[in-house]
C-alpha cells in the first residue's frame, strides 16, 4: 500500500464520516488510520449517496447509521468489499480496486438491503389486529386466488371477529386481469418469503402453457369445487361485491399499489431477512413493518412487458372460457381476465431500475429512527 | 490456574479434505475434549451454519436454521479455556469486515490466541472440483461457460466471484491474515494425485495439533467426486428438473442419493480434468501464488511445489460432450437407485399406513364405548336448548378447561 494513496483513503473515510459528499476521484486530502483495514468502496460510495440525499431535503444521517454504513458488509453471494483504485499498490491478487462512482447501483443497494433488514428486526412487527369474539352469525367463507387481493381482505374481515372456514362455507375466487394478477403474484411472493428478479421470475412461465400457481384461478376452483362441490365456488373479479357476499358493509382493504422499484426493494431485503429472523416473523416484518413505509415511494408501478402481453391474452382467454365451461357462479365480468393495454408497459419499458431501488433504499435508511438493530 | 485460550480457525478451502477432516472432528468430540480441545458443534454442520449466520449467506433454505449461529459458536469459543477449534471451508469468502467482525468475537485482542488453517490445492484440481460442485448444487452451466467465467479478468457475476473468492489462496489469506502475524497463518498443501492418503491427515493432525490422539479415522462423511459423464447427467437431470424440484427434495435425491451414493461409486469412467489449452495460464498463476506465499512467511505444513499442478493428462474428455454411452449407462444405474429408493419409501409408507389403520381402529373402538355413545347422546341432547347449552358451558366452566374441541 503506497503511503500517500493509504492516507488519501484514510482522509476520505474521515471526510466522509464528517458528512462530506467530494467524490473519490476528486478527494485530494489525507487522514490519519482509524481501523484495522480500510472500508470497502462499496460502503464508502453508500455513505456518500446517503450524504447527497440528506443534502436534497432528508435527514441527516445519524453518526450511529455513518458507523453502520462503514462496517457493513454485502450480504449474500455477489461481488467481494473493493478497495479504492489508487489507495493500494497494484496487487496480482484479489478484484480490481474501483473508483466507487463507477459501481453499479445494485452492489450498494446489497449493502444497503443488509441495513434495512437489521431496521426491520430493530422495528419488530405490529401486533396482528386480532378480535376480541368470533362472530358466530358471520358468514363462512375462504378467500382464494389472487394472494395480494384476498390477503389483506382476509386479515381485515378475521380482525372483525370473521376469520375464513366454518362449516358451509363459500369458496370466493378473487381474480383481476391476468397482466396484474401477474404483478401480484410477484409482488407477493417478493413480500413473503423473496423471489428471483422479476424477468428471471416471470420470464420461464412465459414460455409454457401455465400461469404461476398462485394466479391460477381454473386450478384454485377445480381444487375447491372436487372438495366441496361446484355449487359453493364462486369467482369474484368485481370487487365492489366482495363484502357483501362475506356479510358485512363496510369496505375491505385494497391490495397495495406499488412503485416496482418498493417490491424489488422488498425482495432484496427478504432475503437478508431470511437469515435474521424465521420465515412467519419475516413475512409479518415485510408485510406489517416494511410495506406501509413503502406505500408512497415514487415511481411507475409494475407492468407486464409488452413482449408477454399477447401470451398473457392467450392464457387468460382460455382461464376465461374454462372458467365459463365449469359453470361457477362469476360476480363480474369473466372477461376482466382479459390484460387491458393500461395494465401492460409500453415496448422496452417495465419492471424495476436499479437507480431506483437504491434511492429507495437510500431514502429509507434515512428515514429510520435509527433505533440500535437487535 | 488459568489456561490460555486458542482458536485453530480453519477457514478453507473447498475440495481439500475438509469434509473428511469436519467428520473426524466431529465424531471425536469426546476424545477431544479429554484432551483440553474442544470442537463447538452439536451436529455435523454446525460450522457451516455458523459461516451463513456471519456472511448472511442464503444457501438453498438452509439458512433458516443459521439464524444466531454464528454468535452462539463465538460464545462457546470465548467460554472454553483451552484450544477450540472451528473448521469450514466457506469461511474463505468472508469479506474483510466479515474478518474484522469474526476475530472480535471470537476475542482477538482480547485474549484469545488465533491461528488461521487453509488446506491449499493446485488450481488444475481445484477448477474442475468447482465446476462439479456448482453442478451438484443445481447449476447447468457448461463446463466450458464455466472456464470462461473464471478465467474473465472482471471477476465478474456469481461464479466468478465466487470462485476466487473461496480459491485464491494469497487473497484469502490477506482478508483473514492481516491483522495476524505470519506464524499464526498456517498453510497446509493437499499431497499431489496418486500420493498415500494418510499424508493428508497427518498434515491436518500436525497443524491442529492432534498427534498422538487416538481419534477415529474412519470416515462417514466425505464429499465424493464424479467422473465426467455422471457430472454430465447431473447437469442435465439439474436443466430439466430444477424449476420443479425445490431445495429441500433436491439435497437428499440429486445430490445424497444420486451423485454421492451412486454415481460417485461407479469406477472407470474419464476423470474431471483441466482442458490442455488452460493448463499454461493456470501455470502461470500457480507460480505466483507460491512465490507470494514463500515471501509472506506464513508456517507452511506440506510442500509449496504440491500447489503447482500435474501437467496435462494424455487424453481429456469434454464434459460437454461426453460420450452418450458413457452417460446412458450412469443414467440406468441413477434410474436403479431412483427405483429402489422408491420402493424402499413405499414399503416405509405402507408400513406408516399399517400404523395408522391400527390407530384408528383403536380410537373407534374407544368410540364405541356404551359410555362414550351416552356421553355423546347427552351433549347433543343438551345443545338443542338455550337451557342445556347454559347447562353444559356452566359444566364446562366449573371443570376447567374447554372441551368445545372436543
Amino acid at each position: 500500500m503506497t503511503v500517500s494513496g493509504e492516507r488519501r483513503a484514510w482522509g476520505w473515510v474521515a471526510h466522509l464520516r464528517e458528512g462530506g459528499t467530494t467524490p473519490w476521484a476528486a478527494w485530494h486530502g489525507e487522514g490519519d488510520r482509524e481501523g484495522v483495514y480500510l472500508p470497502g468502496a462499496q460502503q464508502l460510495e453508500l455513505l456518500r449517496r446517503l450524504h447527497l440525499a440528506s443534502r436534497e431535503g432528508r435527514s441527516q444521517p445519524s453518526p450511529r447509521l455513518v458507523e453502520r454504513v462503514i462496517d457493513a458488509s454485502a450480504p449474500g453471494r455477489g461481488t467481494p468489499d473493493l478497495e479504492l483504485v489508487g489507495a493500494t499498490d497494484e496487487s496480482s491478487f484479489g478484484p480490481r480496486p474501483v473508483d466507487p462512482a463507477d459501481l453499479a447501483a445494485a452492489e450498494l443497494t446489497r449493502v444497503a438491503t443488509s441495513l434495512l433488514a437489521e431496521d426491520l428486526v430493530a422495528a419488530g412487527a405490529p401486533p396482528v389486529p386480532e378480535a376480541s369474539f368470533v362472530r358466530p352469525w358471520r358468514t363462512r367463507y375462504r378467500m382464494v386466488g389472487d394472494p395480494w387481493l384476498a390477503d389483506p381482505a382476509r386479515a381485515a374481515l378475521t380482525g372483525r371477529g370473521r376469520p375464513p372456514g366454518g362449516r358451509g362455507s363459500v369458496v370466493l375466487v378473487l381474480g383481476r386481469d391476468l397482466a396484474t394478477m401477474l404483478t401480484d403474484a410477484w409482488t407477493s411472493r417478493c413480500f413473503d418469503e423473496g423471489s428471483l428478479p422479476w424477468r428471471e421470475w416471470l420470464d420461464p412461465f412465459t414460455v409454457g402453457p401455465r400461469v404461476p400457481p398462485r394466479i391460477d384461478l381454473e386450478r384454485a376452483a377445480a381444487t375447491w369445487a372436487r372438495r366441496l362441490g361446484p355449487a359453493r365456488v364462486r369467482v369474484v373479479l368485481d370487487p365492489t361485491i366482495l363484502p357483501r357476499l362475506v356479510g358485512v358493509r363496510r369496505a375491505l382493504p385494497q391490495a397495495p399499489d406499488l412503485a416496482a422499484d418498493a417490491v424489488d426493494l422488498a425482495r432484496q431485503v427478504a432475503a437478508v431477512l431470511g437469515l435474521l429472523v424465521l420465515p412467519p416473523l419475516r413475512r409479518d416484518l415485510l408485510r406489517g413493518t416494511l410495506l406501509p413505509r413503502l406505500v408512497d415511494a415514487p415511481g411507475p408501478r409494475l407492468l407486464l412487458p409488452a413482449e408477454h402481453a399477447a401470451w398473457a391474452t392467450q392464457r387468460a382467454e382460455r382461464m376465461r372460457d374454462r372458467l365459463l365451461r365449469a359453470g361457477y357462479a362469476v360476480h363480474g365480468d369473466l372477461d376482466l381476465l382479459v390484460p387491458r393495454p393500461e395494465t401492460v408497459a409500453p415496448a422496452g419499458a417495465s419492471g424495476p431500475t436499479e437507480a431506483g431501488v437504491l434511492a429507495l433504499a437510500v431514502r429509507l435508511l434515512l428515514d429510520e429512527t435509527q433505533e440500535a438493530p437487535r | 490456574m488459568t489456561t490460555r485460550r486458542r482458536l485453530l480457525l480453519h477457514v478453507g478451502t473447498p475440495k481439500t479434505g475438509t469434509s473428511y477432516l469436519q467428520d473426524v472432528l466431529h465424531r471425536n468430540r469426546r476424545t477431544l475434549a479429554a484432551a483440553g480441545i474442544s470442537y463447538p458443534a452439536d451436529r455435523f454442520d454446525a460450522h457451516f451454519l455458523a459461516a451463513l449466520d456471519l456472511m448472511r449467506l442464503p444457501w438453498g433454505g438452509l439458512e433458516t436454521e443459521a439464524i444466531g449461529a454464528w454468535d452462539r459458536l463465538a460464545e462457546q469459543v470465548r467460554a472454553h479455556h483451552g484450544t477450540s477449534i472451528i473448521s469450514h471451508e466457506i469461511f474463505a469468502a468472508a469479506s474483510r469486515s466479515q474478518v474484522g467482525r469474526a476475530l472480535r468475537d471470537l476475542g482477538h485482542g482480547d485474549g484469545t490466541e488465533i491461528h488461521v488453517v487453509l488446506s491449499v490445492r493446485d488450481l488444475v484440481r481445484q477448477i474442475p472440483a468447482e465446476w462439479q460442485e456448482n453442478v451438484k448444487h443445481r447449476s447447468s452451466i457448461s463446463y466450458a461457460r464455466f472456464l470462461r467465467q473464471v478465467q474473465d479478468p472482471s471477476r465478474e457475476g456469481r461464479i466468478a466471484s465466487w470462485f476466487w473468492s473461496v480459491q485464491e489462496v494469497p487473497d484469502i489469506l490477506n482478508r483473514w491474515g492481516h491483522d495476524l502475524p505470519p506464524e499464526h497463518v498456517h498453510l497446509v498443501t493437499v499431497p499431489p494425485p496418486g500420493g498415500a492418503p494418510e499424508v493428508l491427515w497427518k498434515r491436518f493432525s500436525q497443524a491442529f495439533g492432534l498427534d498422538g490422539l487416538d481419534l477415529d479415522l474412519e470416515a462417514e462423511r466425505v464429499n465424493p467426486s464424479l467422473g465426467v459423464p455422471e457430472t454430465a447427467l447431473i447437469r442435465r437431470i439439474n436443466a430439466a428438473a430444477n424449476r420443479q424440484l425445490p431445495p429441500a427434495d433436491y439435497r437428499p435425491l440429486v445430490r445424497e442419493l444420486l451423485a454421492h451414493q451412486t454415481l460417485s461409486q461407479r469406477v472407470g469412467s474419464p476423470r474431471l480434468a483441466l482442458p490442455p489449452e488452460v493448463h499454461p495460464w493456470v501455470r502461470e498463476l500457480e507460480d505466483s501464488w507460491v512465490g507470494e506465499i514463500r515471501e509472506r512467511g506464513y508456517d507452511v505444513i506440506g510442500d509449496l511445489a504440491d500447489l503447482t499442478g500435474s501437467p496435462p493428462p494424455a487424453t481429456w474428455a469434454d464434459p460437454d460432450s461426453p460420450s452418450e454411452t458413457q452417460v446412458a449407462s450412469a443414467a440406468v444405474d441413477a434410474i436403479k437407485a431412483l427405483l429402489l429408493e422408491n420402493g424402499r419409501l413405499q414399503q416405509e409408507a405402507a408400513g406408516l399406513r399399517g400404523d395408522l389403520d391400527t390407530a384408528h381402529r383403536d380410537l373407534e373402538r374407544s368410540y364405541l364405548r356404551p359410555t362414550y355413545r351416552l356421553r355423546e347422546k347427552l351433549v347433543r341432547g343438551l345443545q338443542t336448548s338455550r337451557l342445556g347449552r347454559g347447562a353444559l358451558k356452566g359444566y364446562r366452566l366449573a371443570r376447567g378447561r374447554s372441551s368445545r374441541s372436543a
